[in-house]
């Protein structure tokens, strides 16, 4: 019984840390935290890469393929005479025309053969929204065509 | 000492006692929420800056070797650090400086172009050329998977 007590007193002598402050402390600082956070939106990537990059010493068995992009965001595909008018709705994120005409390009070039890798050249006018840009090179990314280059201009 | 005496001192004790397993709970449960929701910092975003979307891009992943160009929707330019860029030559420059340190650590430099949406294309022409003019070729457009 005698260390028995003797125990019970010694315990009583342990510091004693009152943590209930520190919690209220935390518990502001959290909320603190989660009122003026602000969630980021996560940005993703579009690559493409310049033709002086990836040059190559063959000529490719496939034609590449010509896509206008007009100032009012019309898109269109070939050259002079031949040019095919696409989508045309500025708003749309889809392009279903030039989605189906570049798919039927692409299988073609697969199937032509393993020297032709489907290439397109983008020609864009000076005022065409970058927006609208994008919507093409998504189209081509969706449709697996790596190869893009851009018809170099001197804008005013 | 009496037994109710001795009685109200035990009370008191037990009154004193703080569970702690439901805030060790929580703390956890909001730890992890952070760790799952938390993204790597590619680059800068400048917030001046709306990208377009594309839903057909692709995560970003490396950082590294990336020389952050900002393309404003009034045509002007900046840097990662939001200072801003004059003209061509100055955007060059730039490229030209920044490929030299990512040549020496051994990363393949690319440009990172953060356009405006509602900016016209001819800036961002006028930006890949520069790069192609510093000996960049690589381009990557920073974009969003939705609009919303």
């Amino acid at each position: 019984m005698a260390r028995h007590k003797k125990a019970v007193a010694f315990d009583d002598d342990l510091p004693a840390l009152d943590i209930s402050s520190l919690i209220d402390c935390t518990f502001l600082l959290l909320i603190y935290f989660l009122v003026t956070t602000t969630i980021q939106k996560r940005e993703q990537d579009l690559d493409m890469t310049l033709p002086a990059a990836a040059p190559s010493e063959s000529v490719p068995d496939i034609d590449p393929k010509f896509i206008k992009v007009d100032a009012n965001g019309a898109v269109s595909v070939g050259a002079g005479a031949s040019q095919i008018p696409m989508d045309s709705d500025p708003d749309s994120r889809d392009l279903p025309l030039l989605t189906a005409d570049l798919q039927s390009y692409a299988s073609a070039a697969k199937s032509a053969g393993s020297n032709s890798k489907p290439l397109v050249q983008l020609y864009v006018d000076g005022g065409a929204s970058q927006q609208r840009v994008i919507d093409v090179l998504n189209v081509l990314a969706g449709v697996g065509i790596s190869n893009v280059t851009f018809t170099d201009l001197v804008d005013p | 000492m009496s037994s109710k005496l001795r009685q109200s001192a035990t009370n008191e004790e037990d009154d004193c006692k703080l569970d702690m397993s439901p805030m060790i709970d929580m703390v956890f449960l909001l730890l992890m929420f952070f760790l799952v929701n938390a993204t790597v910092v590619v680059v800068k975003q400048d917030a001046k800056v709306t990208p377009p979307v594309a839903d057909k891009s692709r995560k970003a992943e490396d950082g590294n070797g990336r020389i952050v160009v900002n393309v404003y929707k009034d045509g002007s330019f900046g840097t990662e650090l939001k200072q801003p860029l004059a003209d061509e030559d100055a955007i060059t420059e730039l490229v030209k400086v920044q490929k030299e340190k990512m040549d020496l650590l051994g990363y393949k430099p690319k440009l990172h172009l953060r356009g405006d949406k509602d900016a016209v294309f001819k800036y961002s022409r006028k930006v890949i050329r520069a790069a192609a003019k510093g000996g960049v070729d690589q381009v990557v457009f920073a974009v969003y998977v939705t609009g919303k």
